[in-house]
């Protein structure tokens, strides 16, 4: 049981560097492998959920293989409540996004073979349990995405007058600030700390109020640049705009949840008095995240740009959640960086489905497209109605929880706070309503007449399986929130109560191991 | 005899430069190519060998040479860096006009000089194996003497490095007048035994040696030679530079601010770190602008000699691995990245960073292998020099616990980090996101072919596999005695 975990996150690598051995002239063989590795990490993920302890606190499937002894590595691997439903996340969203690939007609070796190190990169990162393979994994998906974007991308032009290597370009560019900031963070935790173990981190080591004051700030805005915090956000929306079908589904979907659960895991536990120190400015910038961005996706009139912005937009819901330092709080931002994943992944995968055929997205020009591709219709219906938070779907649960956490916080910042993200939904339904009338409802334009809806099973498939996922979160959010609960009190708002002047002791040894790790 | 067996590397090379030499002018050998193909495969074998000599602790000719585990590191390097030019060397070798032979005999004596470099205990040895390195490099970055560029290249380094050879002497004197010595060992015991700040002259000697040293690893303020010697040169004696006599200059700085001037570190040490600041800034915001593939990686080799000051200026034993590991990979790394800039130049005649595009297409290993040269000298994971970077980084903020305003050179690093990953990147777009004018398939010799797969799995491999480079960088770096 406990190798499977590391299986699962290993396994597309591994098919990587197969593929890079395959002739590069059987594109069926070489998607036919993809599938069979992510769908294979996908059913060892299920398995290991549904073997999920759910009376114990802490990391299960834990498996460590001894890296680096001078400096205390080890690779090792292990779940608890947080990453066990950000694991599912990536195995729901890299396998429905490796099915929708099947439009990739150009370099399929190639393509397949980043988008399968992109899936370890993120899952690695997810359920790694030492700080420097979890920086490791973090960059390890930065230019598989350039990559990606840069090749099989396209980007409209319109009135940024950007092109797609602009897009990527800078898409690379602010991630790698991000994770070079986190890693001064990461690198001062470790000397003070002594030792690169997040578990003992978390458990057994007090840092210092300087190294906290000192690296919480680089985490959090390291962290927060990937996760679009604002003013940092400008790069993912255009970034997901020239990004081809998969690569949008993963980047929204996941790779953004990266950042923060970087601060989830490592800047709440291990930095508690520096979280308490910025907390209040993080709220803020949260409601800029959420207001702000909401503002700007009602100016928009690309498809991608109004889904990209909403998606920085939710980020801002994540940050208030985390701003709260609450259970509730916190797990609600938990729930909704999976619910969030899901919605995002299906919206981007049903662009993708009608802008492979009309080669436009710009929302005006669409109409009527409900009446030639009902089934994507539909679909895209359920999934404004999920992202505008409506009962029923995993996102209403999940911002419910984010919405209570905010005002049980108490002071009167959380409540204003709170009554902002509120009046974020208002926007969001407007914006997205606005745009699923004008594109797929209205008088039916004859140039779009010869749309093909989706209709064997394969390609309905990813659709209907993310829907699913949605709805069944949504009808029955115990099923996550039981266990996110769980890890968020015992290894993130425990933690958060622990001040450095009332464990002197512990920092003290804590000190004497960074003198010589 | 033992003292045969400490020089028994430097030997080797030397006699087999000679009796090449001596060969081609009794009776020339048609094929030129195929000479380098053998000296290239002949230093290889030594290679193996090196592996066979086991490090002494006692020093040999009376203090002034060592074979420590931190001598067979370089030498190891050297000879690793000498192997893989040979071959360049044989792949250029249609380019070069008359004189082939000399050319690979000129490469190989030159290493015997890095391979003396990295056994240096003694100032006055530093100096004769510093001149015999800087000279034959002379010759070398002028060999194609029809062609301006390259003549350029060859005065300008000569007229710097004879300046810079000028100071180092100038220093040593200075260091030999105020301590009665020049080895290492007993300047080290003579500054440990003494009290209160050194005399001044004694500081000025000593600046006057790291000038001449700043000028052979690239540093700010004796860096402009850097780019343009890099472009003029021919590309074989520019991958020499940037892998072989870095390396040398990096040897030397180890072994002279860590054996011998150790005990004054306070006076140096902020200095460096300066420096190191300042030389990261200006490789990286340099290198912008260039679209000159040569030029570029001159800039960038003046970035990554920041790179490893920083880890010189932390002065703790995980900076000085540090330094020691990036320079093992960054061998691979740049050996990579020349090898197909050969492969390419000899098809398109062209160094600007345009006539690359569309690489992937034309030359799926070519393209690959430049491309993950390039990630790798910007630090990406999984590739080697991820791992580089990171110990340099980790070596700088464990000085900041002590020293916090280390943190600032630690922002100055990570901030030039994303700016080299934009030039980086630009490389990388021409490969594979740009399309090529012709689109003509580049063929790659078999020989070629070997050594671009080499290179590239040690790039990867040590990217994820750590540990065995990194325990031989620690092992060598232990004879410093550094905490």
């Amino acid at each position: 049981m406990d190798t499977l975990l590391t299986i699962a996150v290993l396994l597309p690598l591994v098919a990587a560097f197969v593929l890079f051995l395959f002739p590069a002239n059987n594109p069926r063989a070489i998607r036919a492998l993809a599938l069979f590795a992510t769908g294979v990490s996908l059913l060892i993920t299920l398995t290991l959920f549904a073997n999920f302890d759910r009376t114990k606190s802490g990391y299960q499937f834990v498996h460590r293989i001894p890296w680096l002894p001078s400096y205390g590595c080890s690779l090792k691997f292990g779940v608890d409540g947080i990453s066990m439903t950000l694991l599912l996340l990536v195995g729901f969203v890299s396998f429905c996004g490796t099915m929708i690939s099947s439009e990739i007609h150009d370099r399929e070796k190639e393509y397949y073979i980043l988008f399968l190190a992109l899936t370890t990169g993120i899952s690695g990162t997810f359920c790694t349990m030492d700080l420097f393979f979890f920086y490791f994994f973090y960059e390890m998906a930065v230019i598989p995405m350039y990559l990606l974007i840069g090749m099989w991308g396209s980007l409209p032009p319109g009135k940024h007058g950007r092109t797609k290597e602009y897009a990527t370009m800078k898409l690379t560019l602010y991630l790698t600030a991000g994770a070079v900031l986190a890693l001064i963070g990461l690198l001062a935790i470790y000397f003070a700390g002594g030792t690169l173990d997040i578990e003992q981190l978390q458990h057994n080591v007090v840092l210092a109020r300087t190294t906290q004051h000192i690296a919480f700030p680089c985490l959090l805005f390291g962290f927060g640049f990937l996760a679009s915090l604002w003013p940092f956000h400008t790069w993912s929306p255009l970034g997901y705009a020239a990004a081809p079908t998969a690569a949008s589904m993963m980047h929204a979907g996941v790779l953004k949840k990266l950042g923060a659960y970087g601060i989830i895991r490592l800047a709440l536990p291990l930095l508690p008095d520096g979280a308490r120190h910025w907390a209040n400015l993080l709220a803020i910038l949260a409601c800029f995240n959420i207001l702000y961005a909401g503002w700007v996706a009602l100016t928009q009139r690309d498809w991608k740009f109004v889904i990209g912005y909403s998606s920085v937009s939710h980020m801002g819901y994540i940050f208030l959640g985390i701003a709260t330092l609450n259970v509730v709080g916190v797990s609600g931002a938990v729930l909704l960086m999976f619910a969030h994943g899901v919605m995002a992944a299906l919206t981007f995968s049903l662009i993708g489905f009608f802008y492979h055929q009309t080669h436009n997205r710009f929302v005006p020009d669409l109409s009527g497209l409900a009446r030639k591709i009902p089934f994507i219709g539909v679909c895209m219906v359920m999934a404004v109605m999920a992202s505008s938070g409506l009962p029923g779907f995993a996102n209403f649960a999940s911002e419910v929880l984010v919405f209570l956490g905010s005002w049980q916080q108490g002071s009167t910042l959380f409540h204003v706070a709170t009554i902002c993200a509120v009046w974020g939904i208002v926007v969001t339904a407007t914006y997205l309503l606005w745009a699923v009338r004008m594109s797929f409802f209205g008088p039916f334009d004859e140039k779009w007449s010869m749309l093909k809806d989706a209709v064997s099973f394969k390609q309905k498939f990813p659709y209907a399986l993310l829907l699913a996922v949605l709805l069944t979160v949504g009808f029955y959010p115990r099923v996550l929130t039981d266990i996110i609960k769980q890890s968020v009190a015992t290894s993130v708002v425990s933690r958060l109560s622990v001040s450095p002047e009332t464990n002197t002791a512990m920092v003290d040894t804590a000190y004497r191991n960074g003198a010589k790790p | 005899m033992m003292s045969l067996y400490a020089v028994q590397l430097e030997c080797l090379v030397a006699t087999w430069a000679i009796i090449l030499l001596l060969v081609d002018a009794f009776s020339p050998m048609p094929n030129k190519r195929l000479v380098g193909y053998v000296a290239a495969g002949f230093v290889a074998v030594a290679l193996l060998y090196s592996f066979a000599i086991q490090p002494i602790d006692n020093p040999f000719f009376h203090g002034m040479f060592r074979l420590d585990p931190f001598a067979l590191y370089f030498k190891r390097l050297f000879l690793l860096a000498l192997a893989v030019v040979l071959l360049m060397a044989a792949e250029f070798s249609p380019r070069i006009e008359s004189g082939v032979v000399e050319f690979y005999a000129l490469l190989m004596l030159c290493a015997v000089g890095m391979l003396v470099i990295a056994s240096v205990n003694d100032f006055i040895l530093l100096f004769v194996s510093l001149e015999l390195v800087t000279i034959t490099l002379y010759v070398l970055a002028s060999y194609l003497r029809r062609q301006l560029p390259s003549l350029e290249a060859g005065t300008k380094y000569l007229i710097l490095g004879a300046l810079a050879s000028g100071f180092t002497v100038y220093g040593i004197a200075y260091i030999f007048g105020t301590t009665g010595t020049t080895n290492f060992d007993r300047l080290a015991d003579l500054l440990h035994s003494q009290t209160g700040a050194p005399s001044s002259a004694f500081v000025f000697g000593m600046l006057l040696v790291l000038t001449g040293l700043g000028f052979k690893i690239a540093s700010v303020p004796f860096q402009v030679w850097a780019p343009d010697v890099y472009q003029g040169a021919p590309t074989p004696v520019t991958a020499f530079l940037a892998v072989g006599s870095k390396a040398a200059g990096f040897a030397l700085l180890l072994r002279v601010l860590y054996a011998g001037l150790l005990p004054v570190s306070m006076v140096w040490n902020a200095l460096i770190a300066v420096l190191a600041g300042a030389t990261i800034l200006y490789g990286n915001l340099g290198a912008i602008p260039q679209h000159n593939i040569k030029r570029l990686l001159g800039y960038s080799s003046i970035g990554h000699a920041g790179y490893m000051l920083m880890g010189v200026a932390a002065v703790n034993a995980l900076g000085a691995g540090a330094v020691l590991f990036y320079l093992g990979q960054y061998a691979f790394t740049n050996l990579c990245a020349f090898l197909a800039i050969i492969a390419v130049t000899a098809a398109t005649r062209s160094d600007e960073i345009p006539s690359f595009s569309g690489l992937g297409k034309r030359s799926p290993i070519l393209g690959l292998a430049l491309f993950l040269s390039m990630m790798s000298l910007a630090g990406v994971p999984p590739l080697s020099g991820f791992f580089g970077k990171f110990q340099l980084f980790a070596a700088v903020i464990q000085r900041a616990q002590v020293d916090s305003s280390y943190y600032v050179l630690a922002a100055i690093g990570a901030v030039a980090v994303v700016i080299s990953l934009y030039f980086y990147l630009g490389v990388g777009r021409a490969i594979y996101l740009q399309e090529a004018e012709d689109a003509s398939p580049i063929n790659v010799s078999t020989p070629m072919r070997i050594g671009l797969i080499v290179c590239m799995v040690a790039m990867i491999g040590i990217g994820i596999f750590q540990r065995p480079l990194l325990q031989a960088s620690i092992s060598a770096a232990k004879v410093f005695s550094l905490k």
